[in-house]
């Protein structure tokens, strides 16, 4: 693994009186996909919204050597890592155009990045072209993945957390969605990926980590994970 | 059928101003679930910017430019002062702040400038009309019907074209991922404060056009219509809260229109039975918002 | 709490004062006002307390009634709210006052009038106008200003005097004195007028355009238009009834008796109300205005603090005639009162049922100024009897 873009240390979730995450240590090398899997429930999505700022945590967090535990979501952006969130959550009554030029404002004045970001993006993912000015709420399930993605991407992140990409659509449009993801990393980012699509997780990632009840019960290589019985144990609990 | 189309006229003009008014709450309401009942005192202190205005001697076409200001500076700083301390608090806690902030503002009114009602100067041709045909249009309710018309095609090209406007109808649908777009939670709702006090400057010098005078409770009937307004619309959609105005204003007036006289008193309650069952038949408003039952900021 | 102990505090401290001079606790006549000095009446309470407290500041530098009774007054602000009237009537009541004076509006009157019948405490409004306040208030309720029906007789007699003929009348359903013009109704038509229709408004609206409309659309056209709308809904009014061209002459009654009506310029010209009292030069009434501005270091824009002054004169009268500050006693002197020199009016309470009869004042807006237009006196057979609702 080389220098660690993000490290994550003691990370702590609690929403109330339910400790969604206890105490994690993870680190994602530059460059990495690393994915963090496990069972609903098992903390995932609550260590990514951490990570942005969305929600409240105890612990140390850096981004690229710096700490940035307690900035604001919107300043962290800026920085250079975000978040597509689970559900999509694309902005449903905007079109297309209107929801990447939203994922462009962390480039502050910077008109021609934006310009030539959307123009890749476009390249990259046809069917928004072809739909910019479509209402996204309108667009499919498949579609709507591609735009939050794109929508992250248009702000030129160096670290790109995705949560759940696969989830609640077929599993042909799956299979485009991780053969994008594969390419992004082509491009240069380092991605943290949630999910619960063991396999083809594995798949596109360099390494994983396996939780189960707010806690880390595995780590390893993605060859490693996926030789061993470590992540079925996790999913199954007795880990 | 000169009848009907000169109350037409009466209806447009009425409803433009509910239209702003209730436009005014959604775009709060949009962005922070809160209803602010301080609305209507915006208006107010629009009433005596235009009162001092024309007791220092300032032409109307400057005077009412300056009081619409002063009311976006009075709802800026609302928002920084009295708002922004409880954004994370329940929507209980916001909307008793709301009514506190109106109450606070009516005690300074009342304590600092006078009780009574005070007279405002307007220029004498605002109480003139114009005759087309048989339709004689009042200077006022031209003005109302242009300031509106005005108003909403900015308000359109802003929210449409602006960073800042997608900004605003990105947060209104889903706060925590326009945040994730870098989105900064101060501008945009500072940015709300603003439009929200702009609408309520230009409501309130098309009110104080009409009445001429202004006092410290003069908020609290058009912030009920405008609560009215926007609830039929749809409570947070933008585009509800115009098509709210304006159906108010046109059953309002074509209740007086055409009812019989014995039944005039009760046009009020009538007006209100109406409004009730469109509710029953369209529960979530004429045009409901997009994201109902979100979470807001 | 705080309150009830401090008012203990008084009384002990008047005991103990009452000891030492050798006084009875007899000669202090306590007067409670429940009165309305914010909100949406304060224009009205504000001024009549001020010129209430003038006649109380008189009387006591005087020695008091009859250089025997001084005159203690407490003040608690009632928000314009009926049920704050009722708390405050309550409170005060139990701090043990001779004279209760409640808000210049029928409608929170009536909140306290019970109270006050109840606990055989005399209660006056100072500008309440509407002749069902003491009819249904109770024997101890009186009201001070001119009646509604009295205002709509001599208003509706002096327009069939003008020549009108065709008359359309404004009201409001939602308080007692903005249906004054169903009285003007009655009258104007009992005088051979024609009522040719009437429409109704919310206190609080701003736009009349459907209303004057349908004015515009009555055929013959009217001659007159009566309303009791004050502000802020008169000015929206009759500015709105100008812009679309009527120039029918517009009447109105006390409620506009205020500096926003004069301000209004061409759209208020001409129009012609009906009021409490004019400063006619000479008059007691200018003495008054003069000895406001010199107390208070700013004029009296309105005739309330005159009417304010004069209801302190009334129950000054009222204690000499009894000899008494006992409450029964003091309702019984005033319902007999004949002739009370106010500075507005004689005031007669003598075979009324608590509703004075005193001078109606006919003011019409001339340039912005007002115009003394008559100060007739009704016939009483054409005031028509308090509408009971």
């Amino acid at each position: 693994m080389q220098a660690p873009i993000l490290s994550v240390e003691k990370l702590g979730v609690r929403y109330g009186a339910v400790e969604a995450v206890r105490g994690i240590d993870l680190a994602v090398g530059q460059g990495e996909i690393v994915a963090l899997l496990g069972a609903n429930g098992a903390g995932k999505s609550s260590t990514l919204n951490a990570i942005v700022g969305l929600a409240p945590s105890t612990g140390q967090i850096s981004f690229e050597g710096a700490p940035i535990s307690g900035i604001a979501t919107e300043a962290l952006v800026r920085k250079g890592l975000t978040l597509t969130p689970e559900g999509r959550r694309i902005f449903g009554s905007l079109t297309v155009e209107e929801n990447l030029t939203l994922g462009g404002i962390p480039l502050g004045k910077a008109q021609e990045k934006r310009r030539e970001n959307l123009e890749r993006m476009f390249a990259l993912f046809p069917i928004l072209a072809e739909r910019r000015g479509q209402i996204a709420g309108t667009l499919s399930g498949g579609q709507q993945q591609m735009l939050a993605i794109a929508r992250s991407l248009m702000m030129s992140p160096r670290l790109l957390l995705l949560d759940e990409p696969s989830l609640g659509l077929a599993p042909r449009i799956v299979d485009t969605i991780f053969e994008q993801v594969a390419e992004l990393r082509a491009s240069g980012i380092t991605i943290l990926l949630v999910e619960q699509n063991v396999a083809m997780s594995l798949e596109v990632a360099d390494r994983a980590y396996v939780m189960a009840s707010g806690e880390i019960v595995a780590q390893g290589t993605a060859e490693e994970l996926s030789s061993s019985h470590l992540v079925e144990q996790a999913y199954l609990g007795h880990a | 059928m000169d009848f009907f189309l000169q109350q037409t006229i009466n209806a447009v003009s009425l409803g433009g101003t509910y239209a702003l008014l209730a436009l005014g709450l959604a775009i709060i309401f949009s962005i922070m679930g809160m209803i602010n009942f301080a609305h209507g005192e915006l208006m107010t202190t629009t009433g005596y910017a235009l009162m001092f205005a024309g007791l220092a001697g300032l032409p109307f076409v400057i005077a009412a430019p300056l009081a619409v200001a002063v009311a976006i500076g009075t709802a800026m700083l609302m928002e920084r002062i009295a708002f922004r301390p409880v954004r994370k608090g329940s929507p209980a806690t916001m909307l008793v702040t709301s009514f506190a902030v109106a109450v606070i503002l009516q005690t300074l009114f009342q304590n600092l400038i006078a009780t009574r009602s005070q007279p405002v100067i307007l220029p004498d041709a605002l109480a003139q009309s114009v005759a087309i045909g048989d339709l004689t249009i009042g200077v006022n309710q031209i003005l109302s019907i242009t300031i509106t018309v005005i108003i909403l095609v900015a308000l359109n090209w802003f929210l449409k074209r602006t960073t800042l406007g997608i900004a605003m109808r990105a947060a209104a649908e889903d706060f925590s991922v326009a945040r994730l777009m870098g989105v900064r939670a101060n501008a945009v709702i500072s940015g709300a404060f603003a439009i929200s006090g702009a609408l309520a400057g230009a409501a309130g010098v098309l009110w104080v056009a009409q009445r001429a005078s202004v006092d410290p409770l003069m908020g609290f009937v058009p912030v009920l219509k405008a609560f009215i307004a926007s609830i039929l619309g749809g409570l947070g959609s933008l585009t509800g809260a115009v098509a709210g105005g304006f159906a108010l204003g046109f059953i309002e007036i074509f209740l007086t229109a055409y009812l019989p006289e014995d039944w005039q008193p009760f046009k009020e309650a009538l007006a209100l039975g109406i409004v009730i069952l469109l509710l029953l038949v369209r529960p979530n408003g004429l045009i409901p918002a997009f994201n109902i039952g979100r979470e807001k900021v | 709490m705080r309150k009830t102990s401090l008012g203990l505090l008084a009384a002990t401290a008047l005991a103990a004062a009452g000891i030492a001079t050798g006084a009875s606790a007899q000669d202090v006549l306590k007067i409670g006002a429940a009165s309305a000095q914010t909100g949406g009446l304060a224009p009205y309470d504000g001024p009549a307390m001020e010129g209430f407290k003038m006649a109380v500041d008189e009387i006591n530098a005087a020695g008091g009634i009859g250089g025997k009774y001084m005159i203690e007054l407490e003040i608690i602000d009632i928000r314009s709210d009926a049920a704050q009237t009722a708390i405050a009537a309550q409170e005060l009541l139990d701090g043990g006052i001779n004279v209760l004076i409640t808000p210049s509006d029928a409608d929170p009157s009536f909140a306290a009038a019970a109270l006050a019948t109840e606990a055989q405490v005399p209660a006056f409004s100072p500008g309440a106008s509407s002749p069902t306040l003491p009819l249904m208030g109770g024997d101890y309720m009186f009201a001070n200003f001119p009646g509604d029906n009295v205002q709509a007789t001599v208003s509706a007699s002096w327009a069939i005097e003008q020549g009108f003929k065709n008359a359309y009348i404004l009201y409001s359903p939602d308080t007692q004195y903005t249906t004054l013009p169903l009285y003007f109704s009655d009258v104007f038509a009992a005088l051979g007028g024609t009522v040719a229709g009437q429409g109704t408004y919310v206190i609080g609206q701003q736009d009349f355009s459907a209303e004057i409309t349908k004015i515009k659309a009555l055929d013959p056209p009217v001659d007159v238009v009566m309303t009791a709308a004050y502000e802020p809904d008169f000015p929206a009014f009759v500015r709105q009834l100008r812009a679309a061209g009527i120039t029918a002459q517009v009447i109105g009654s006390d409620g506009i008796d205020s500096p926003t009506t004069f301000s209004l310029g061409d759209a208020a010209e001409g129009v012609v109300f009906t009021t409490a009292g004019h400063p006619t030069p000479g008059s007691d009434l200018e003495a008054f205005f003069a000895k406001f501005e010199e107390v208070y270091g700013r004029p009296a824009d309105t005739i309330f603090a005159a009417v304010g002054y004069d209801l302190m004169k009334v129950i000054e009268a009222g204690v000499l005639a009894a000899d008494s500050v006992e409450g029964a006693a003091i309702r019984d002197a005033v319902a007999e009162l004949e002739d009370v020199k106010g500075v507005t009016s004689a005031i007669t309470y003598k075979g009324t049922t608590g509703m004075p009869v005193r001078q109606v004042t006919l003011i019409r807006v001339k340039d912005g100024e007002r115009e003394l237009v008559g100060q007739p006196s009704p016939d009483p057979a054409l005031v028509p009897a308090p509408r009971m609702q």
